[in-house]
């Protein structure tokens, strides 16, 4: 019992000391790698030094402190962190808050946790940072939060400070609950996409009244009025008036050509710009429009026809909305393509013959942009934040895995540490699993439970219900 | 499916119009016949692929209709291809070789091969030639949308012993995903039904063809066994392992020993009254068992759904005990059961390569690894997307995922090419270049496992196919759009 | 005639002192019904205090339900009845920090149960009650009090005695704002003497409401909450300057939900919330520091990884004695545990030990645990792990009196305190010490074996009176009645119907937790019906069965079963660990 207890307090330790190590400050050079920078091309036997968090040079032959960890990246390729514009990990309970068609009042930031497990395969994929959505169950869903993965930390250290706060929007077959028909639940309205449109109109005119209400206060409290009773604070709405004073990005889900160029002539009307159409599958179909609306693209590389607004996608479509100036990125929606953002990117060159340098971009400074974080993230460049992955071959190459994953200039992710623990983890189990609280009762006891569904790959996770197994 | 009829219930009957041999027979034996039904093929193709995919489809999925019903309906050309780097599989790799294709066939493959005559010319300077790649694990054409669209779904019938279901009688050969999956290098794909103990029978087809008859190399290829587990999946949350679930189990596991022990019995009975009509009494028919009969006698093999240790080790000890001649499907735990897949000679068709780990804990490269770890091991297995269809065509990247951990590249080809051949017994007709072999190949500048890479020429039954799908049809028709 | 007047006066007069005094003598006697039977001395006795030293041996004086007298040279008063304390020890009544006892369940209806995918939209929490005339749905109404809804007795409260709690605080269930606790003495004959404070605190869970209302999710119940308390601010500020000049303003309306809140808003009242991991804890914590709540923290499972920020928030803490766990049977085809779930299960009785270093205030509450025995024992573990048993003890007496305002009446003996008193043989903490004496309110108790009736849940034994609603059309009667008798023992049911059912023998009978399922067969009334088997699904709420019956045959309806008499006899006893 005293061995398990010293055993199981070291380990404590051990955990509680890696969070707080001085692994974070810690400076350190990257060796003799083909650094791809995305932003100044592909620069070979190229050392990067990390220093503060930041990346402090990028060079041949650089001078790095002697207490500075040296990672020989001989034969190996660095890039930027990989940057996911449509993600649901991290997040507790149900994606959506499907009960109302206009939940801008929800709030991705309020249920994130730092410890899912998803978190740290998407590290060990190369990907360093995150647009958390709302699911797609409502016209306007709830603000998103942009985060980057940081393993280990606490909640409140994963949104980037200073980025531009989100909300989502969502067209189509989902918000008008097509495919979701559970018996026993009343239907809700949106049922079509004319009411789809319809729900935000809605929304925007009530979002510029509360405005209006609003500004007559502070006029009149500025006009020293006296007796006045304030508007109520409402907080579906104020999200809705950040839009319309282009302080809050919207990033909406959607696929028909018909309810992309529906959702831009909307905006323009109100006065705002769509920042991101998410999954956009028939945006090629009107590349031109969405390039001349100024919207950003964010889609699958091939994911297709897995419904009937689906059936119409290509995996050309990132390609030719490129082509026409749509800055365009690919995303994962799905905590397992998030492991591997980088195929999905090398495909792109293969469908409709982006560049190399193009097909990389899609997965680091075109989503950085499109979040607004481009300042800090998505390329190597002096003086921004060290988010940067080293794999064992070209990130575009399907035989390459990831070696380390820097955020932040601290190692998140490290293969040879992580299977070097694998023994360690297996004998804790084995302490732990004898320890007396882990112990089955004696008599009686409820039957275990039967295991979970196979999470499989060629999924997409926007639909996800309150109450589904989401168990790793 | 109106067109398909009068020549299936001729051919049904007797099962014989599907045998081996018959199909290319067919094209030379009847030709009369098939001009004449093929223009009517070809009236209903097209009216098929306007109705099936007017609204809000494009109605230009008939023109990959037109063009598979043009070649397969034309004399099989003689191509040689010069030039090229040839990728055989079983053997070493040519690095400037010629190929030639006689009649659907590889007719020579090597460093000097003579052109016979008539022989349609292509040089593949700085091109590979590649085996199409196989996949055994879809259901291809049996679904076209999965969700919203549910009068396309022929996956999975009513009823828990199904052996007399054959996906060969559902696949639509019309189907977007056959041409989208072809053009990406897949020429071939185990289709199977699912859902239910015994789900039915799969088809292994080509990618190519206006009929399933067309299209299958093995038209009842495997049965398909989901074997009893408790709980996997389903809304509502898994059931509990309770006595009663386990006990129901092993219910579900008697019932499917009890039906194969009775297509055995069914099988000599059958047998005894054909040899002695006289004397014998006639068995009354019973389709179900007679489907059976194959696959309890260890004529074909019959592939059993199983993921977990467990079921993997319940599977083998059943097909052992009713001598059948098992293929697991799944395999996310084989790595634990190597020995015993070695031991019993089991192969693995592997689906679950990119799936998430099973439990919170597993390392995060646990199925990335699997097929390294049965490599090693010596373990028979083959890579499968385990898709329904509109994402097989990422076959070569999962065999490429599984070479990035640990899998050589040679033998992550293989397990695209060659070993789902063997596994299925069609390994003296594809999965690698050698003369003889059906003429399924794939022509790349690049690695076939590589994103990046361009596929170039297609060859089916050694037909070249353009690269043509749905795909490229609305890329065409869009991506100069002002 | 004057003198016959005055002397009519005085009569009048002297007639009425006297019928004063006597029913002002009637009053008192009857508010303080001063009897012979109400003073205890507890004599030779070990007292542990926890506001001053403990005295090793010392007299402790009851009288009147507070405590008289104190001390080691304290002599037992002659009216007392002695009570020989040699080789007892007493301590402060225990105080529960954090229970629903006292408050039904509530019972559920009919066919309320939905199954396969639409149970998924059914909450987890159906409320305890609806406040009439809210602007807000149940399980979103701060408004409700649980003083209202305490009902005396009940096994919970009895089983809670018997292992030496003496008060504690409950709270209604709910899903978002689940209402105003109070705390209560665990003994009494109506609410009202069962309430020692009320209200004391705000209950905010985070459970979405189910079927499809809003908020139905984690992100929703968050917004609703600081929706609810931006309105109350509000609210609060509009009736102010409404009520200065209503001349010219639009009237707001009355809201009795925002008119709970204030309190809650303006720090006068604290906010209790549920919190049991890290990120949770952190969640709540921002929330209340956005709104400027005072908050008590109730789980805390790991509050110790949050201890510096608790502290320096000076955020109390109701720390779950119920320790995870592992409830299900060893099976070998059993999926393995996630590690994160085999660490939780070790560390979780380290907590208490490393607040109590760190400062953090904190009170144990048996946080829902189905078998209170546990109570105790895991304080004892929460001691082997690091905890002072000083503190320990502390933590289930002074500590919660302080934290739910209530100090100056229970929470240590002193003089003038209540006379809650939980008396053992050996020292509390110990495996095999034993519950001698449990005063409440100056009372003692009589304790009961603690093994089948609190560790088990509710108990089905007894004479009900069964009605039976059958769905269906035309003429028929619908309605039957029947007393129905049932046995338990353990998880099975024995038993018998009688009445317009015709006569039968209950088969397959079981109860689990509140579910309750047995079978009977049945006649209907009338020449030539034929016997067919009822089976009936309900659920046990303290002296209600309630639930659907189905009938082979016929078809399917309600029932409702109302106990009768209570069991005469105790139900078969396993061996308690007390005893």
């Amino acid at each position: 019992m005293k061995t398990l207890m010293i055993i199981v307090c070291l380990i404590f330790l051990a955990n509680v000391a890696g969070a707080q190590s001085p692994d974070r400050t810690k400076t350190r050079i990257i060796r003799n790698a083909t650094v791809l920078t995305v932003s100044h091309g592909t620069l070979v036997n190229t050392d990067v030094l990390i220093r503060n968090g930041k990346i402090a040079a990028v060079g041949q032959n650089l001078k790095a402190p002697d207490d500075a960890q040296v990672i020989d990246a001989t034969g190996k390729f660095v890039s930027p962190g990989i940057i996911d514009a449509h993600s649901h990990t991290m997040m507790d309970g149900s994606v959506n808050e499907c009960t109302k068609s206009v939940t801008s009042m929800a709030r991705t930031q309020d249920i994130l946790n730092p410890t899912a497990i998803g978190i740290y395969r998407e590290l060990a994929g190369g990907t360093t940072a995150a647009l958390l959505l709302h699911g797609s169950c409502n016209a306007i869903g709830g603000l998103s939060t942009t985060v980057k993965l940081k393993w280990g930390h606490p909640a409140a250290d994963f949104p980037i400070p200073g980025a531009t706060p989100g909300i989502k929007f969502a067209l189509g077959e989902n918000p008008k609950r097509t495919n979701f028909n559970i018996p026993g639940l009343q239907p809700r309205y949106p049922a079509t996409r004319m009411g789809v449109e319809e729900t935000i109109r809605d929304a925007f005119a009530r979002a510029r009244d509360y405005k209006r209400d609003w500004d007559d206060y502070r006029a009149g409290v500025a006009r020293d009025e006296k007796n006045l009773i304030p508007p109520r604070r409402d907080l579906e709405l104020e999200p809705l008036v950040e839009v319309l004073e282009g302080k809050r990005f919207v990033h909406s889900h959607c696929y028909r050509a018909d309810e992309i160029l529906m959702l831009m002539n909307l905006a323009d009307e109100l006065g705002f710009k769509v920042r991101t159409l998410q999954h956009v599958l028939e945006g090629y179909k009107v590349a031109s429009e969405i390039a001349r609306h100024g919207a950003m693209a964010s889609a699958f590389a091939d994911f297709w026809g897995y419904k009937m607004e689906a059936y119409d996608a290509i995996p050309y479509d990132v390609a030719i909305m490129t082509r026409h100036g749509v800055v365009s990125s690919v995303n994962s929606d799905s905590d397992e393509r998030a492991r591997r953002l980088n195929i999905e990117a090398a495909k792109m060159v293969r469908y409709g013959g982006l560049t190399e340098d193009e097909a990389l971009k899609l997965v680091t400074l075109n989503p950085a942009m499109q979040l607004g974080i481009e300042n800090r993230v998505g390329t190597i460049d002096v003086g921004k934040d060290a988010d940067v992955v080293v794999w064992s071959a070209h990130p575009l190459s399907v035989y390459t895995h990831v070696e380390q994953t820097f955020v932040d200039g601290e190692l998140l992710f490290d293969r040879q540490a992580d299977i070097a623990r694998r023994a360690q983890l297996e004998a804790e189990r084995k302490t732990l699993e004898a320890a007396e609280s882990n112990k089955s009762p004696a008599q009686g006891g409820t039957p275990p439970r039967a295991p979970s569904a196979i999470r499989r790959a060629y999924t997409h996770d926007d639909d996800i219900q309150d109450g589904e197994d989401r168990r790793p | 499916m109106t067109m398909l009829r009068p020549k299936f219930f001729l051919n049904r009957r007797g099962r014989r119009g599907f045998r081996r041999g018959t199909q290319r027979q067919s094209s030379s034996e009847s030709s009369a016949q098939n001009s004449a039904s093929s223009a009517v093929n070809r009236i209903f193709g097209l009216l098929l692929g306007v109705a099936l995919f007017s609204l809000p489809l494009t109605a230009r999925a008939q023109d990959t209709d037109r063009i598979d019903a043009q070649i397969t309906n034309t004399p099989s050309p003689t191509y040689i291809i010069r030039n090229a780097r040839i990728v055989t599989v079983s053997g070493a790799d040519i690095d400037n070789g010629i190929l030639v294709i006689i009649n659907g066939h590889i007719a020579g493959v090597g460093a000097n091969i003579s052109a016979p005559a008539g022989a349609q010319e292509i040089d593949a300077r700085g091109l590979t030639i590649y085996p199409g790649m196989i996949d055994l694990g879809s259901n291809m054409g049996l679904i076209e949308v999965p969700t919203g669209a549910p009068g396309t779904i022929d996956v999975q019938e009513l009823g828990e012993m199904n052996p007399n279901i054959a996906a060969v009688w559902s696949i639509n050969p019309h189907s977007a995903h056959i041409a989208v999956t072809r053009v990406a290098g897949v020429t071939t794909a185990l289709s199977l039904p699912s859902g239910a103990v015994i789900s039915g029978q799969a088809a292994l087809i080509n990618l190519l063809g206006t009929s399933p008859r067309e299209m299958a190399v093995v038209p009842e290829a495997a049965l398909v066994i989901d074997f009893p587990r408790i709980g996997g999946g389903g809304f509502g949350g898994p059931p509990s392992i309770t006595p009663e679930a386990m006990t129901q189990r092993e219910r579900r596991v008697d019932e499917l020993r009890k039906m194969l022990r009775d297509a055995e019995a069914y099988g000599r009975a059958q047998d005894a009254y054909r040899k002695d009509p006289k004397s014998t009494p006639r068995p009354v028919t019973d389709l179900k068992l007679a489907a059976l009969v194959p696959y309890v006698r260890g004529e074909r093999p019959v592939i059993f759904r199983a993921e977990r240790e467990r079921e993997i080790r319940a599977v083998v000890r059943f097909a052992e005990e009713l001598k059948l001649k098992p293929i697991i499907i799944g395999g996310s735990e084989a790595w634990k059961t190597a020995t015993l897949l070695k031991e019993k000679d089991v192969p693995v068709i592997l689906d679950s390569v990119l799936n998430l780990p099973l439990h919170e804990d597993d390392a995060y490269d646990s199925l990335y690894e699997n097929a390294a770890k049965l490599h090693a091991a010596g373990v028979r297995f083959c890579i499968s997307t385990g898709d329904s269809g509109a994402h097989v065509r990422d076959l070569p990247f999962n065999a490429g995922m599984a070479a990035a951990f640990g899998l050589p590249r040679t033998e992550a080809l293989k397990s695209v090419t060659l070993y789902p051949a063997q596994i299925l017994g069609v390994a003296d007709r594809m999965g690698s270049i050698e003369a003889g072999k059906i003429a399924n190949l794939v022509i790349t500048d690049g690695d076939l496992l590589e994103p990046r890479t361009n596929i170039k020429f297609l060859f089916i039954n050694g037909r070249q196919l353009p690269l043509v799908s749905r795909h490229t049809m609305l890329n065409d028709q869009f991506k100069d759009r002002k | 005639m004057i003198m016959r007047n005055v002397r009519l006066v005085i009569v009048s007069l002297a007639l009425m002192l006297l019928l004063t005094i006597v029913v002002s003598w009637q009053l008192r006697s009857a508010a303080q019904r001063h009897t012979a039977t109400d003073t205890y001395a507890i004599t030779n006795a070990r007292i542990v205090t926890v506001s001053g030293p403990a005295i090793d041996r010392g007299t402790i004086v009851i009288r009147d339900g507070l405590i008289a007298a104190v001390g080691a040279n304290v002599a037992a008063p002659p009216d007392a009845r002695p009570i020989d304390g040699t080789g007892l020890t007493v301590y402060p009544g225990i105080i529960d920090a954090s229970t629903t006892l006292g408050i039904p369940r509530p019972s559920p209806t009919p066919g309320a149960a939905p199954g396969g995918l639409a149970a998924l939209f059914a909450s987890q929490a159906a409320p305890s009650a609806t406040s009439p005339n809210s602007t807000q749905p149940p399980g979103m109404q701060p408004e409700i009090l649980a003083s209202d809804l305490i009902k005396p007795g009940g096994p919970e409260i009895e089983a809670a005695r018997n292992v030496g709690i003496t008060s504690a605080q409950t709270a209604p269930r709910g899903n978002v704002f689940l209402g105003q606790s109070a705390v209560i003495n665990l003994a009494g004959d109506s609410p009202q003497q069962m309430i020692v404070r009320s209200p004391v605190a705000l209950y905010v869970g985070l459970n979405p409401l189910g079927g499809g209302q809003y908020p139905g999710s984690l992100m929703g119940v968050f917004a609703s909450i600081r929706q609810m308390l931006l309105d109350a601010r509000r609210y609060q500020e509009a009736n102010e300057i409404y009520e200065r000049n209503p001349r010219g303003l639009k009237r707001q309306n009355y809201d009795k939900s925002l008119a709970a809140l204030q309190p809650v808003i303006a720090g006068r009242m604290p906010i209790v919330m549920q919190a049991d991991r890290e990120r949770e804890i952190e969640r709540v914590l921002d929330l209340a520091k956005e709104y400027n709540l005072q908050m008590i923290l109730n789980g805390g499972l790991e509050a110790d990884r949050l201890a510096a920020r608790l502290k320096a928030a000076n955020v109390p803490v109701l720390l779950s004695l119920n320790f995870p766990k592992r409830t299900t049977a060893a099976s070998p085809e059993a999926e393995p545990e996630p590690l994160r779930i085999l660490r939780e299960r070790v560390e979780a009785p380290r907590t208490a030990g490393r607040l109590a270093a760190a400062g953090v205030r904190f009170a144990f509450q048996s946080g829902g645990m189905t078998s209170i025995t546990d109570y105790l024992a895991n304080a004892a573990k929460a001691i082997d792990n690091g905890l002072s048993r000083e503190e320990a003890l502390r933590a289930m007496t002074l500590r919660p009196a302080e934290i739910l305002g209530v100090a100056s009446q229970l929470g240590s003996i002193e003089v003038g305190k209540i006379a809650n008193l939980t008396i053992t043989r050996g020292d509390i903490f110990d495996k095999n010490r034993r519950i001698a004496y449990v005063f409440i309110d100056g009372r003692p108790l009589d304790l009961r074996p603690t093994a089948e009736i609190g560790s088990r849940g509710p108990n089905a034994s007894g004479t009900w009176s069964l009605t039976v609603n059958l769905t269906g059309s035309g003429n028929e009667k619908q309605e039957f009645t029947a007393m129905l008798s049932l046995q338990q023992r353990a998880e099975r049911l024995t038993g018998s119907l009688q009445g317009q059912l015709g006569s039968g023998t209950i088969s397959a009978g079981t109860i689990s937790e509140s579910d309750v399922n047995f079978t009977v067969p049945i006649t209907f009334p009338g020449p030539g019906s034929q016997t067919t088997d009822a089976i009936f699904t309900g659920s046990l709420a303290g002296n209600q069965i309630s639930g659907t019956v189905q009938i082979v045959g016929r078809g399917a309806g309600t029932f409702t079963a109302t106990r009768s008499t209570v069991p005469t006899s105790a139900p078969a006893p396993t061996p308690s660990p007390d005893r």
